[in-house]
């Protein structure tokens, strides 16, 4: 993700959130790297558990209950 | 008109690194939580088994306690009952055998067809398990051959069966392959089989592979383990 300095002052949704961050860039990149640690969380323990069903891997059985 | 571009190009980037994610969560996360669970269920019934409480006196079933033996437990839904044991799969490999086949069971381990009969009992003791994902149980499937041993044990008994047929690709309609006397296995007489069913191709579902099995041969948890267990 480019969440990074030389997209300071840019336009963009990254650089629009790297710009409403507070603190320095030190303060910026750390928060930033928890929100990513929590969008990946949010996925791994929400989002994904519900989408894999809809794949077909899980079918197995032979009557489809 | 730069900013479209930006917004565009930034939207592409993130659902890219989120379609990677997913993969990785399939292929790897899965299989890492499921070898945990599947853990933890062997490890609830080795409990189970270790406190004697393999009978849990049927107050299930209020008819039975009346005359003769009393009746097993009926199996409780999604729970585990017995531990399933492959060598050609693995000298290691091993998995619990769970009621039912719902999606949130066979997360958990390998799924008994609910309506399908006890094991080591007469009729068709069937069970489906994943080929990929969640630990990737029955992913080398193909490689079952007929005379290899299947071993499950409930606690106070082992039971050996034998492959009969090595894997017959149907469909998943095809629900006659989990009869008490499957009409394409070859078997013509009632007996004591058992059935494992997977999906195919590997990552698909258009169709089903299968393997049947006889009962072998049957001895109590106290004579060790059966002879195909043995290294």
């Amino acid at each position: 993700m480019s969440l990074v300095p030389w997209r300071y002052g840019r336009d963009g949704m990254y650089g629009w959130i790297w710009r409403h961050l507070p603190g320095n860039a030190w303060v910026k990149a750390l928060i930033s790297l928890a929100l990513v640690v929590a969008v990946v969380y949010i996925l791994f323990q929400y989002v994904f558990p519900w989408a894999e069903p809809l794949l077909p891997f899980g079918d197995v059985t032979v009557d489809n209950q | 008109m730069r900013l479209v571009v930006r917004t565009v190009s930034e939207l592409c980037i993130t659902v890219g690194t989120v379609i990677v994610l997913f993969v990785v969560y399939v292929l790897f996360w899965t299989g890492v939580k499921a070898d945990h669970v599947m853990d933890d269920q062997i490890d609830q019934l080795e409990e189970q088994w270790a406190r004697g409480s393999v009978r849990p006196t049927a107050s299930g079933a209020p008819g039975a306690s009346a005359s003769g033996p009393p009746e097993p437990a009926p199996y409780r839904s999604g729970k585990p009952f017995a531990i399933m044991y492959i060598p050609r799969l693995g000298f290691t490999w091993n998995k619990p055998v769970l009621e039912g086949t719902s999606t949130g069971t066979l997360k958990k381990g390998l799924g008994h067809y609910a309506r399908t009969a006890r094991l080591g009992q007469k009729g068709n003791f069937s069970v489906a398990g994943h080929r990929r994902t969640y630990g990737d149980p029955f992913k080398d499937f193909p490689r079952l051959r007929r005379g290899d041993a299947v071993v499950l044990t409930d606690g106070t008994t082992w039971f050996t069966y034998r492959i009969d047929k090595g894997p017959y690709r149907t469909v998943p309609t095809d629900i006659e392959v989990i009869d008490p006397v499957p009409r394409k296995s070859g078997y013509t007489r009632e007996g004591r089989y058992l059935t494992l069913t997977t999906c195919e191709p590997e990552w698909g579902h258009s169709h089903r592979l299968i393997v049947w099995a006889h009962l072998d041969a049957t001895q109590p948890v106290e004579a060790g383990k059966p002879a195909a267990l043995r290294r």
